[in-house]
């Protein structure tokens, strides 16, 4: 039953990783869990299991290297493991924003690589159900942002469900 | 590793670990009794132990091919163990092929998908081998064969299966070079059938036999089913006046003995040796060659040693730098500021002490001799010296000296490349073009590591032609490998253009190296390691190769400074000295380029502030410090804010994420992270300055 709803999901979201993740889950209708978070006014999401560990804002060190492309922040340590930092916001190509007391970063990790995202404020996890998912079946032309696997409609409003491989590994899809 | 059983992929690395520790020491045995020419009983019950563990080992990971091949050769063993056989020098070959067959599965098991090899070739060699063993035991007793085929036994390594036959080959009268005719044929008859003995030997080297091919013809021995197609190979050769087949082994026992000449005595003397000789034969443990009789030799692998895996020890060693960190958090924790805490302080003394200890020991868990890398040396140059023809003597000296694991690791490719190109193209080709030049006819290549202050040095260096530097300038030329006139090049810097990607002296590709990678690849082995490699070289009186690699990658000696805000690190080893400066001591060009007068020398400065784009308040000299860094080429002051302090730090290196930007290249070797979870940037001096 499970694995017909995972299939039901990894059909929608295309050639996406997720359906993978989202056969470890218990609850007969739940297909996965989202962690969400705001950038700006929007509302995205990162599937639990990629993620590590939610911080604050740490001391980054900048790597000064030209080749290193601006989204990337630099380093920060998190228990003696040197981790990048990426902010969201530049990466989808917004404006960047002074951090602030709600500012977040969101530590994930796919394939032994992990990497700290940076987001306006972290809301809560949401639980996933095959109701949720909205039929968008040619994603990447209703939305330009490639780093997006799945939509979410819910009760409170749209959630983008982010692709962590792509984000962790597809650095050129950045704005 | 699709076809392992789940179960036993835990078992699979322990079982991997084994068996290569096991064949290394097969090898080490191997080579060491062919040196001396006589297995000890020792040895054979050495090699029987370790044919066996494989044999059950790999039975029982289910890896059947494997358990065949080495039931082969423990049978082999078996024989010579059983019968105290003296005269074992065909099986070398035969048992160094079967361990670098081994080899190539392991790797093979190693990898992604893992098919079973198909050994049946090698263990029907095996089988051959064993045959011939027993074939001896059992023959021996009788009188006959004892008496009539001494010399055959021995000179051919006693063919006397139903199933070859022998053909002699007569030259025709006075055709002169017959040696190197015979050495033609040789190679055609070798394509059309398996040739398992000739004689004369040495046809194509040695040019005395040409008398006696002239006399009594050349001999060759192959299998009986490709006679036709040698009769017609025979037929359309040129310059054969006759030739004739001996089937019966008989025969050909006479034939030999008949043509025994100085070169079949020595082996005959040798195999009818009696039993002292075996006592006299020193065991030496490998690879120190010192003689050790009567130890057991397989001391080096025997002492209270485990295993441990590396992943381990790579998480050991992260936890106790976290210790250190979170250490230095407590200690110096800004809440006891201002209190009266003696006691507190006293523990604290002691707590660093001891941190102090984990540390060196934790570190001192991860280095090993390099005993390991050198001694693989051993076989490679007993393979080349049979394949080449030439007489080399491998000296290894200082291979207890100790490194860490992951340098060692990077160690292999380099060296063998080295040693591979001192035999190949170092070496002089003929021993007569040796004494002709007034050298030994023995060459020698000798491998040395010594410990100088913080780094390991290693040498590879020859005897043989050295390396010309007009021709290596030519070619470069050629290449268009040269940075400035040639005139320009001091001897050394045209040595050390062999180090550069794309180049290699021999014009032609052998077998064993000069592929053209070659040395480029040695120099980029040896700089991942953060080692430096040297050439030196005389004509005609050889070359001395030099690695410089830190004792370890994982901590340095720093000194931290701060450049706008960010902290870096530079290894101490690579400053010479810091000082404060006023504006009148810059000297400023007409490009803007600033420049410094130390000591009658003028530097140039780097200000890293710039170099770095990081926005910094101190641009002014006078504000901030200039510290002069060298390397082997250049030396520059880096201009910055100022100095923190000396320290020394755990290496980490960037996060895999950052692998497709060339940090690197921006002249940053990795980072820390420093007592108060900061992280520094470590400075690579070579790129930071040369590039």
């Amino acid at each position: 039953m499970t694995e017909a709803k995972a299939l039901a999901l990894s059909k929608k979201s295309g050639t996406s990783s997720s359906g993978k993740n989202a056969l470890n889950t218990e609850k007969a209708n739940e297909i996965t869990k989202v962690l969400t978070f705001l950038i700006g006014e929007q509302v995205y999401g990162i599937e639990i299991p990629y993620i590590i560990e939610i911080i604050g804002v740490p001391t980054i060190t900048q790597v000064p290297c030209y080749e290193i492309p601006s989204f990337i922040k630099g380093i920060i340590n998190v228990r003696s493991k040197v981790v990048p930092i990426v902010n969201v916001r530049a990466c989808f190509g917004k404006p960047e924003i002074d951090y602030n007391e709600r500012t977040c970063t969101i530590i994930v990790a796919h394939e032994g690589v992990s990497v700290g995202l940076i987001v306006d404020e972290v809301l809560d996890v949401s639980s996933v159900t095959e109701r949720h998912l909205a039929r968008t079946p040619e994603l990447n032309q209703v939305n330009n942002n490639k780093f997006i696997d799945y939509i979410l409609e819910m009760n409170d409003g749209v959630k983008l469900v982010l692709d962590v491989q792509k984000l962790i590994f597809d650095h050129d899809l950045a704005y | 590793m699709a076809n392992i059983d789940p179960g036993m992929a835990a078992m699979l690395d322990a079982y991997l670990f084994e068996s290569s520790t096991l064949l290394e020491q097969l090898d080490e045995i191997l080579l060491r009794t062919e040196e001396a020419a006589t297995f000890t009983e020792d040895d054979i019950n050495e090699i029987f132990r370790i044919m066996h563990t494989i044999k059950g080992s790999s039975a029982m990971m289910g890896f059947e091919s494997l358990q065949q091949l080495s039931h082969k050769g423990e049978d082999m063993f078996f024989l010579i163990r059983e019968n105290s056989i003296e005269d074992t020098s065909f099986i070398y070959d035969l048992v160094f092929r079967m361990s670098d067959l081994f080899k190539e599965e392991i790797d093979l098991i190693q990898g992604e998908e893992y098919n079973p090899t198909d050994f049946s070739d090698i263990i029907k060699q095996l089988e051959e081998g064993a045959e011939r063993l027993a074939g001896k035991v059992s023959g021996a007793p009788e009188p006959v064969a004892a008496v009539a085929a001494p010399a055959a036994a021995v000179a051919s390594a006693a063919v006397v299966d139903s199933d070859s036959i022998t053909v002699i080959v007569h030259f025709e009268p006075g055709i002169e070079m017959e040696n190197l005719r015979a050495f033609l044929l040789l190679n055609k008859i070798m394509e059309e059938t398996e040739v398992s003995d000739s004689f004369p030997k040495d046809v194509d080297s040695d040019p005395s036999t040409a008398a006696e091919i002239a006399n009594n013809g050349f001999r060759v021995t192959f299998k009986a089913e490709d006679r036709e197609s040698v009769v017609k190979l025979l037929e359309v050769s040129l310059n054969i006046d006759n030739y004739e087949f001996i089937e019966n082994p008989g025969d050909l026992a006479a034939a030999n003995a008949a043509a025994v000449s100085p070169a079949v005595e020595t082996p005959t003397a040798q195999s009818s040796a009696p039993t002292p000789a075996k006592s006299t034969a020193a065991v030496s443990p490998p690879p120190a060659n010192a003689a050790n009789a009567g130890a057991p030799h397989a001391a080096p692998a025997k002492q209270s040693i485990i295993s441990v895996n590396l992943a381990k020890l790579d998480q050991l060693h992260d936890i106790v730098g976290e210790i250190i960190t979170t250490e230095s958090m407590v200690i110096s924790n800004p809440e006891l500021e201002g209190l009266q805490l003696e006691s507190f302080h006293k523990a604290a003394r002691d707590l660093r002490k001891l941190t102090d200890e984990l540390q060196d020991t934790v570190m001192s868990i991860r280095m090993v001799p390099l005993s390991g890398p050198f001694s693989k040396m051993n076989r490679i140059v007993r393979d080349m010296k049979k394949a080449l023809g030439k007489d080399v003597e491998l000296i290894i000296e200082g291979e207890s000296t100790e490194v860490d694991k992951s340098i060692v690791d990077n160690l292999n490719d380099p060296l063998m490349h080295l040693v591979r190109n001192c035999m190949d193209h170092g070496i002089e080709t003929t021993s007569e073009e040796r004494v002709a030049l007034g050298k030994p006819e023995k060459a020698f290549i000798k491998l040395a590591a010594v410990n100088a202050s913080g780094e390991v040095v290693i040498t590879i260096s020859d005897d043989g032609k050295g390396i010309d530097h007009d021709r290596v300038l030519d070619k470069a030329e050629r290449l268009g490998l040269l940075m400035k006139p040639r005139g320009d090049y001091s001897e050394r810097e045209a040595q050390n253009l062999i180090t550069m990607p794309g180049f290699s002296t021999n014009e032609e590709v052998t077998e064993y190296s000069g592929r053209g990678v070659g040395m480029d690849v040695v120099k980029q082995n040896i700089e991942k390691c953060g080692g430096t490699i040297l050439v030196e070289s005389k004509i005609g009186a050889g070359t001395v190769f030099t690695i410089k690699i830190p004792l370890t990658l994982a901590i340095i000696d720093g000194m931290e400074i701060e450049v706008g805000g960010t902290i870096f690190t530079i290894p101490i080893s690579m400053i010479r000295q810091s000082f404060k400066v006023t504006e009148d001591q810059i000297i400023r060009d007409t490009q803007r380029g600033e420049m410094i007068m130390i000591r009658g020398e003028c530097y140039p400065i780097m200000r890293l502030h710039e170099k770095f784009n990081i926005m910094s308040e101190v641009t002014n000299f006078e504000d901030g410090i200039l510290i002069l860094v060298e390397t082997e080429n250049k030396s520059v002051c880096l201009f910055s804010d100022k100095l923190i302090g000396e320290q020394q730090v755990v290496v980490k290196p960037f996060p895999a994420y950052f692998s497709r930007y060339n940090i690197k290249g921006a002249g940053l070797s990795g980072c820390t992270i420093m007592g108060d979870g900061s992280i520094a940037l470590i400075i690579d001096v070579t790129n930071l300055i040369e590039n």
